[in-house]
């Protein structure tokens, strides 16, 4: 998909059914910098699922994790670099995020994505087995994450079509023409 | 998507219908002035820095900025 869907389709990447288990995001901030990016940063809850006698344990209130995430979209570069960190939990692990979206320099109907993680354990050297786990949890989320933006942009175009069958005659219907031959 | 704040949800629906048509028909075209959201952005922000206090949530060092600072608010 060109790097528009895709950026588009980012920033409204949750709700989806790949993510259950974010359960909340909300805006923080967000200004366009004199050089003409837009910088967001956001707070997304999750809930894993805890079993209900570790919830009356430690309460219903904390079983809320939370990341932080920080994004910039540069419109005339077209890149979108997100980069996010646990708040939550930071005294017994850090898991850092790096996500890149750019155009596919030769394909300019597809994007890129280059994507890092770096996790770190406080006080307790990681094994290669736990470093080997860590590997393949991260790879398949990454293709997971592929994933969840296809259904995103799938519904985005839903919405087109559905907006386009109701709509005559208006701006917002040719530019649903020009994405569809697009695709 | 819900907000962290349960009573910020409806607030934080509108301004982002707001902020996802200004983000794909303006900006990434290269309309990055005016800011169309700014009265709800606003709204909700309150909303959601209040809930953020009441739930505890360890946000650090993060600045609660307004939209577009410095750009002259044109409500188009």
């Amino acid at each position: 998909h060109p790097w528009e869907t895709v950026t588009t389709a980012a920033m409204q990447k949750y709700p989806n059914p790949m993510n259950p288990s974010v359960v909340g995001v909300d805006v923080l901030a967000r200004h366009v910098d004199p050089s003409g990016k837009l910088h967001s940063h956001r707070l997304l809850s999750t809930e894993w699922g805890i079993p209900s006698i570790v919830k009356s344990l430690i309460g219903t209130c904390r079983t809320k994790t939370y990341v932080q995430e920080h994004s910039v979209v540069d419109p005339v570069k077209k890149t979108m670099e997100l980069k996010s960190s646990n708040i939550s939990f930071t005294n017994l692990v850090s898991v850092d995020e790096r996500l890149v979206y750019k155009p596919h320099p030769h394909e300019p109907d597809k994007t890129i994505l280059t994507q890092e993680a770096i996790i770190s354990v406080k006080g307790v050297s990681l094994s290669s087995y736990l470093e080997g786990l860590m590997a393949n949890t991260i790879s398949s989320n990454a293709n997971k994450g592929r994933e969840a933006l296809e259904w995103v942009i799938n519904r985005l175009n839903a919405e087109i079509e559905e907006f386009t069958a109701s709509a005559r005659g208006t701006m917002r219907n040719s530019m649903a023409a020009a994405a569809f031959v697009e695709k | 998507m819900n907000s962290v704040g349960e009573a910020c949800t409806e607030l934080k629906r509108e301004y982002d219908q707001c902020f996802n048509r200004w983000f794909a028909e303006k900006f990434l075209k290269g309309e990055s002035t005016g800011d169309p959201c700014g009265q709800l952005f606003k709204r909700y922000q309150l909303c959601v820095q209040k809930a953020i206090k009441e739930k505890d949530i360890p946000i650090e060092g993060l600045e609660f900025m307004g939209p577009s600072k410095g750009k002259t608010e044109n409500s188009s």
